[in-house]
């Protein structure tokens, strides 16, 4: 107890500096500003921001892209309250009660109580993370190169069954994503691999090009063939803080779908995504009389607001302790950190302490900015979404290709993002999700990597990643949640809960 | 927005396994002179080409999903060529025009390409839009970030 809380001093004094408190600030306004946005999302945006962090330090450079995250989440569920638009994916249940609340007159209650579940669920998930830090860091270095690669096989398993749509499709993404990742130089020989003659292929596809094509350029594209909507908020938004009748009400579902979303947080391969969909149907049935939610339930809003704030959070333990990124954006932490020769895994939390804990104390001071950000400005963020789209594509188009022109002063690099745009548009057009993809690419090299390795030790027997016990443990649990997966009646259910 | 007839008829998996199936094939073509090795001591081609290879098998289950699943399918229509081309060639004038002819040609020529893209275009407000994020961006990248982004060469060597 007595070393969390030097840690978490430390922490504090690191984030409580002048120039990292302005950077959190930066990141949790722009954060709120693409959450409130529809048609941009974080992972384009931190993309898009990348080479803006050249110049700070990496703790800075990380509590900035931290804050653009997790403000997101805030952001996308005012406009699901105010204008039943969800920002982001992970709001989408907040349309249902939240935005009944507003017809009826309470939008301000409504985004009190999203706002304050929010940061209760934040404050125990940072609370989590600084306690299971140390513990999950120390099991981490007993892991072997077996053990890793068993790991990783089990994040990309759930980040296959976690998502949406068929297991089959997200499957074959993963597997594409493992193969552009071996595009370049190879780790023992020095061979060029698949890379077309091309030179400036030799050191792979850079992470950010992949990653600002597949969703930047992409989404451009897509949101290009819907008709805008233009939408204009007709409610006056009323009192802001809900009573303490309300708060009351609300507390016992903000703390279930805390709970809830951090658990699910915590899993590799994105399993924060399903936090406000879990919270919903547990908050429904538990209820004295479920008919109410659909009309303007407060608890079907509060709880859902907390798990996607709670998972948003507890999404950063995978990363931070067994530098394995759970999701695209904390593959984009992965990113933000090689770039600055920082190696994520067990060892940051030794060798960089003050980043470490720094980066964990920002996210409850991020949480309180948040709460300050959203509920007064709220009208601002409103007026906002007034710009049109058709201003607002070219700007993001010409964001993207300065920022990607600028990781390496590379026009191959801006052409290569524009070519994966279009390919993004045609997997969207087929039906294929891009973040598994993503998330494939990311963990492609540590797998090589670590599977090479551990084949070298075990002198080329594949029995090594069943025969040591936590390796074969992580794949058997991996299988299982396979099977889980594709049995039929599982299956129905999963599609029922991302329909709702 | 173009819809061909043809296109109506086929089934979204079947485009999507092909896609997967050529992917394979690329990838098989570019790593056919890699050594594989072996288990015990893997060469280079050996992950390329049994990931290239699980990518065709995922790609031939994909194409036919619509005769063993009970899913509803739809169908490969509603590709647009409008977008992806202008907002690709608006990218690729970027990236070749940074150089020789600085950020003050590139970015409002790309901002312009970029707009045609869109369903309406407004001549005067996007040509007014296009110098106002010219100028922004010149100020916020270039003066304030100090990003090596050449600016205009032609005219003032910065």
């Amino acid at each position: 107890m007595d070393t969390l809380l030097a840690n978490l001093t430390l922490g504090f004094s690191t984030a409580l500096s002048f120039q990292n408190l302005g950077l959190c600030f930066v990141g949790c306004l722009v954060g709120t500003l693409v959450g409130v946005l529809p048609g941009v999302g974080p992972i384009a945006t931190i993309a898009m921001l990348l080479p803006l962090t050249f110049n700070i330090d990496p703790t800075g450079a990380l509590i900035m892209l931290a804050g653009i995250y997790y403000g997101a989440q805030y952001g996308g569920s005012t406009t699901a309250i105010l204008l039943n638009v969800p920002g982001e994916a992970t709001s989408v249940v907040s349309t249902i009660d939240g935005h009944q609340m507003a017809r009826q007159g309470r939008a301000g209650i409504a985004l009190g109580l999203a706002a304050i579940g929010s940061f209760i669920a934040g404050s125990i998930a940072t609370l989590l993370i600084a306690a299971l830090a140390s513990p999950l860091t120390k099991l981490a270095l007993l892991f072997g190169p077996a053990e890793y690669f068993s790991l990783m096989v089990l994040g990309l398993t759930f980040a296959m069954v976690l998502a949406r749509g068929s297991v089959l499709k997200a499957a074959s993404m993963i597997i594409v994503g493992v193969l552009l990742s071996t595009i370049g130089t190879d780790l023992e020989t020095g061979e060029d691999r698949l890379t077309f003659g091309i030179s400036a292929l030799s050191d792979g596809i850079d992470f950010t090009v992949l990653a600002m094509g597949l969703f930047g350029f992409a989404e451009i594209l897509r949101n290009l063939e819907n008709p805008e909507a233009r939408a204009i908020l007709t409610t006056a938004i009323g009192r802001l803080l809900p009573s303490s009748e309300d708060m009351r009400k609300a507390l016992p579902s903000i703390l279930r779908g805390t709970g809830l979303g951090a658990l699910l947080g915590i899993l590799p391969g994105n399993g924060a995504v399903l936090g406000p969909f879990a919270s919903y149907s547990l908050e429904k049935k538990i209820a004295k009389d479920p008919s109410r939610f659909g009309k303007g339930a407060p608890e079907g809003l509060a709880g859902p607001e907390s798990a996607n704030n709670a998972g948003a959070q507890t999404a950063f333990i995978p990363l931070l302790t067994l530098g394995i990124p759970p999701n695209a954006v904390m593959a984009l932490m992965v990113g933000a950190m090689t770039i600055h020769g920082i190696i994520p895994g067990p060892q940051v939390m030794t060798r960089n302490p003050e980043l470490f804990w720094g980066m964990i104390a920002s996210m409850w001071i991020g949480n309180l900015m948040l709460l300050i950000i959203n509920l007064p400005l709220v009208g601002m963020w409103v007026r906002l979404l007034q710009v049109p789209y058709r201003l607002m594509f070219p700007a993001i188009l010409l964001f993207c290709c300065i920022g990607i022109y600028s990781v390496n002063n590379s026009p191959f690099d801006v052409v290569l993002t524009a070519l994966f745009g279009l390919v993004g548009y045609a997997l969207h057009k087929f039906g294929y999700e891009p973040a598994p993809l993503l998330l494939g690419f990311v963990l492609g090299r540590l797998l090589e990597e670590k599977m090479r390795q551990a084949l070298v030790i075990s002198r080329g027997s594949f029995a090594t990643f069943v025969e040591r016990p936590v390796s074969a443990g992580l794949l058997v649990v991996a299988a299982v949640v396979l099977v889980v997966a594709v049995l039929p009646a599982i299956r129905k259910g999963r599609e029922k809960a991302f329909q709702e | 927005m173009q819809e061909s007839g043809t296109a109506k008829r086929i089934p979204q998996d079947l485009g999507a396994g092909l896609f997967l199936v050529s992917v394979s094939l690329i990838a098989l073509w570019q790593g056919a002179d890699l050594d594989a090795g072996t288990v015990r001591e893997m060469g280079p081609g050996m992950l390329p080409r049994g990931l290239a290879g699980l990518t065709g098998l995922c790609g031939l289950f994909v194409a036919t999903r619509p005769l063993w699943s009970s899913e509803t399918q739809e169908s490969l229509a509603g590709w647009s060529l409008r977008g992806p081309v202008l907002i690709f060639g608006a990218a690729f004038f970027f990236a070749y025009a940074i150089r020789p002819l600085g950020f003050t040609v590139a970015g409002p020529v790309a901002i312009v390409l970029a707009a045609l893209a869109g369903r309406e275009t407004r001549w005067v407000e996007i040509i007014v839009f296009a110098i106002v994020m010219t100028a922004f961006c010149t100020l916020l990248f270039r003066v304030a970030l100090g990003l090596p982004i050449p600016v205009a060469p032609w005219l003032l060597d910065y």
